[in-house]
Parts: structure tokens; C-alpha cells; sequence
């Protein structure tokens, strides 16, 4: 099955108790929903938790029919994940649960996150002004939002965050040339 | 089965953008169409992760304690309600004072107290104890209506220095270049740590 399979046809073909259209949802699907968890949840254990509980209430919907548009999977999934998400943080108990009564099967094998030469991203970072080493330092440690670097520097948020988005741009191309 | 090709992205998300996502700081209406792009799209989840590997590292590095850098009196408190050990030394300016670190110490932050006027611009200059600068952080950031700058240097360096003394100095620079001596400080490092 390949990428011009689209997600109409998949959801209709699930319907029709399709079970590889299934595994195409799963591996279409799943790494995406785990970038959504790593973002809301901070926590790679709970993402895949995550992507385990959005997978099967999704595959559950499409097999019953209830996407009543079928191109509207992504839209679907989406709803899924801030559902799930809001329901991790409601009920921890209800995550085991889930997890207890379903298991690892429908998991597809996350893209992993990439790795950094710490000692390379440490020159880079090291090279950068002092007044953006400052606001990168400030901004990663605990990710604070601009305010608290902006009320340090006496500059506003706006001028904290061309300042973070001008050091990240110089990191990457730091971080390139080294690579 | 083999894993498909990645599709193009015709609209990719901005660098920018991506970082700001992973750092929650776009508005609901922003992040939500992001979102719904990354659902949509594997290139761009790919520029994701690519950004959280970035961000991870950074964040990493800001507390490993192996950076300079000037940094603000809260993130000093943050990191020791963090549960990080700061071992932080506040010379009187143009005095001097004993100080090392241990191996359990997270952070290493000189704090210097300092009347910075109205100074267009700061250098922080770190000279050995023959007054021979080693290293010059040109134009500090300089807090609103502060009267001292917090420096963290690197733990890491610290903990592997033998004894030995250093200055620092702080200099207003003027447009043409003019330095001037706002304060100077003296650390005498004891080194504790065997080895």
C-alpha cells in the first residue's frame, strides 16, 4: 500500500473490514499522533500511550462506519487526540485501564527523534551574542515563555522572540555545517 | 509492505513557527492549524522532530551548567527550586573572595553587584591573575534597572581547573570603542575536588 492510497479510501476500505487498510491507518497515522503527545504530554512513554488509545478508538469508529465523511479522517484523528489528551489528564486510572485492555499490537514503530552532538550544539550555542546565548538559555531551561526574558532584558516579548528565532535559524546552520 | 515515500510539502511550516509550537507559545487559533497541517503531513513532522531533537538538546545544555552565560537572578532561583545545587559567589567590587566548587555542584554563578548607569554597552572581560584577558563577552544583556550582573560560568571547566585566580571586569564601552571600569572582582579558586 503506498502514500497515493488516500485517506478516504483507507477509512472506506476499513469499513468494508479491510485489516490491511487497518495497518495503513496505524502506520500512516501513528507517528503523527506521537509528535501530538510529545507535544501536549512531554513525555515519550506517554505519547506512545497516547497514540495506542487514538489508534484503536479510531479503528473502532471507522470499522462501525461512524466517520460519516470519509475524507475527514485527519480532521478525525485530530478530535481524537484532544479528546484522548484531555482524558490522560482527567484520569490516569482510565489510561491504565485502556492499556490493560487492549496491549502494544496496533503500534507502529515511532520515526525516532534525532540525536545531537551535545559537544558540537554546546560550540554552537557558545558562539552565538551574549544577549541570544541569554534568551536561548532562559527560553530551553524550563521553556518559559518570552515574558520573563523579555522583563530581564527590558525589551519587549515580540523583540525576545526575533532574537530566539534569529539564534535557533544560527544553531541549525551551525549544527548543519557540522553534520 | 514496504514504508512509502515521504510526499512533498507544497505549504511547509515555518522554522519559526515550529519552534514556537513545541514551545506552546502560539495562539489557539495558530497552533490549532498547525495541528491540522501535521496530521496531514509527514515532511513536516519530520521538520518537527527535527526541532524537538534542537530543543531537547538546548534544554539539556542550559542545565548542564557547562555554558557562560549571563543569566537573570530568577533563573538562578528556578534552578534551586529545580532542586539544582548553585554555588554562587558575590565578590564586593574591587574586593576579592575564596571560592570553589564540588563534585555535586550543578551550577557555578559569579554575582557581581555593580552601578551600570546608564552604560550603552557592557563587556564582561575574564582575566588571569596577571591581569591578561582570556575571554571577553562583548556586550552583555543587561537587566532593566539592575545594579549586577549574574554570570554563570562553566561547572564543568570549574571542576576540572587546578587552583588558580581570576578577574573579572566589568567595562562600559562607549560608541568609539572608550572603555571604562565599571568593577572589578577577584575569584581565588581553591580546587576541593581529588584528582
Amino acid at each position: 500500500m503506498n502514500v497515493e492510497v488516500s485517506d478516504a479510501d483507507l477509512a472506506q476500505r476499513i469499513a468494508a473490514g479491510d485489516t490491511d487498510a487497518e495497518a495503513e491507518v496505524c502506520r500512516r497515522m501513528g507517528p503523527r499522533i506521537r509528535l501530538y503527545g510529545l507535544r501536549h504530554l512531554r513525555s515519550a512513554a506517554t505519547a506512545d500511550d497516547l497514540v495506542q488509545q487514538v489508534l484503536l478508538k479510531v479503528i473502532e469508529a471507522l470499522r462501525a462506519g461512524r466517520l460519516r465523511e470519509a475524507d475527514k479522517l485527519a480532521p478525525f484523528v485530530l478530535g481524537t487526540c484532544r479528546m484522548t489528551v484531555l482524558d490522560l489528564r482527567r484520569s490516569a486510572r482510565r489510561q491504565e485501564q485502556l492499556l490493560a485492555e487492549f496491549g502494544a499490537d496496533l503500534v507502529p514503530e515511532p520515526p525516532p527523534v534525532p540525536r545531537l552532538d551535545g559537544d558540537q550544539l554546546a560550540r554552537c550555542v557558545q558562539a552565538l551574542k551574549e544577549r541570544e546565548r541569554t534568551v536561548v538559555v532562559l527560553t530551553f531551561y524550563d521553556e518559559q515563555s518570552a515574558a520573563e526574558a523579555a522583563g530581564f532584558l527590558g525589551i519587549s516579548e515580540a523583540n525576545v522572540r526575533v532574537i530566539r528565532h534569529r539564534a535557533v535559524q544560527q544553531l541549525r546552520a551551525c549544527m548543519g555545517a557540522a553534520a | 509492505m514496504t514504508a512509502p515515500a515521504r510526499a512533498d510539502c507544497s505549504n511547509p511550516i515555518e522554522p519559526a513557527v515550529l519552534v514556537d509550537y513545541w514551545l506552546a507559545l502560539l495562539p489557539p487559533p495558530e497552533e490549532e492549524a498547525v495541528e491540522e497541517h501535521l496530521l496531514t503531513c509527514d515532511r513536516c513532522g519530520d521538520r518537527l522532530r527535527d526541532t524537538i531533537a534542537l530543543a531537547e538538546g538546548l534544554r539539556a545544555l542550559a542545565r548542564s551548567g557547562s555554558l557562560v552565560v549571563v543569566i537573570s537572578d530568577r533563573f538562578v532561583q528556578r534552578a534551586r527550586e529545580a532542586g539544582q545545587r548553585v554555588r554562587q559567589y558575590a565578590p564586593p567590587r574591587g574586593g576579592s573572595i575564596q571560592c570553589t566548587v564540588a563534585a555535586d555542584d550543578d551550577l557555578l554563578v559569579a554575582d557581581l553587584a555593580a552601578d551600570l548607569g546608564r552604560a550603552a554597552r557592557v563587556d564582561l572581560s575574564w582575566c588571569d591573575r596577571s591581569g591578561v584577558e582570556r575571554q571577553r563577552m562583548t556586550d552583555i544583556p543587561v537587566g532593566a534597572g539592575t545594579d549586577r550582573v549574574i554570570c554563570q560560568q562553566s561547572i564543568t571547566f570549574a571542576k576540572a581547573s587546578s587552583s588558580d585566580t581570576m578577574i573579572a571586569r566589568l567595562l562600559a564601552v562607549d560608541a568609539t570603542g572608550v572603555e571604562r571600569l565599571i568593577g572589578e572582582y577577584t575569584f581565588n579558586h581553591t580546587r576541593t575536588i581529588p584528582g
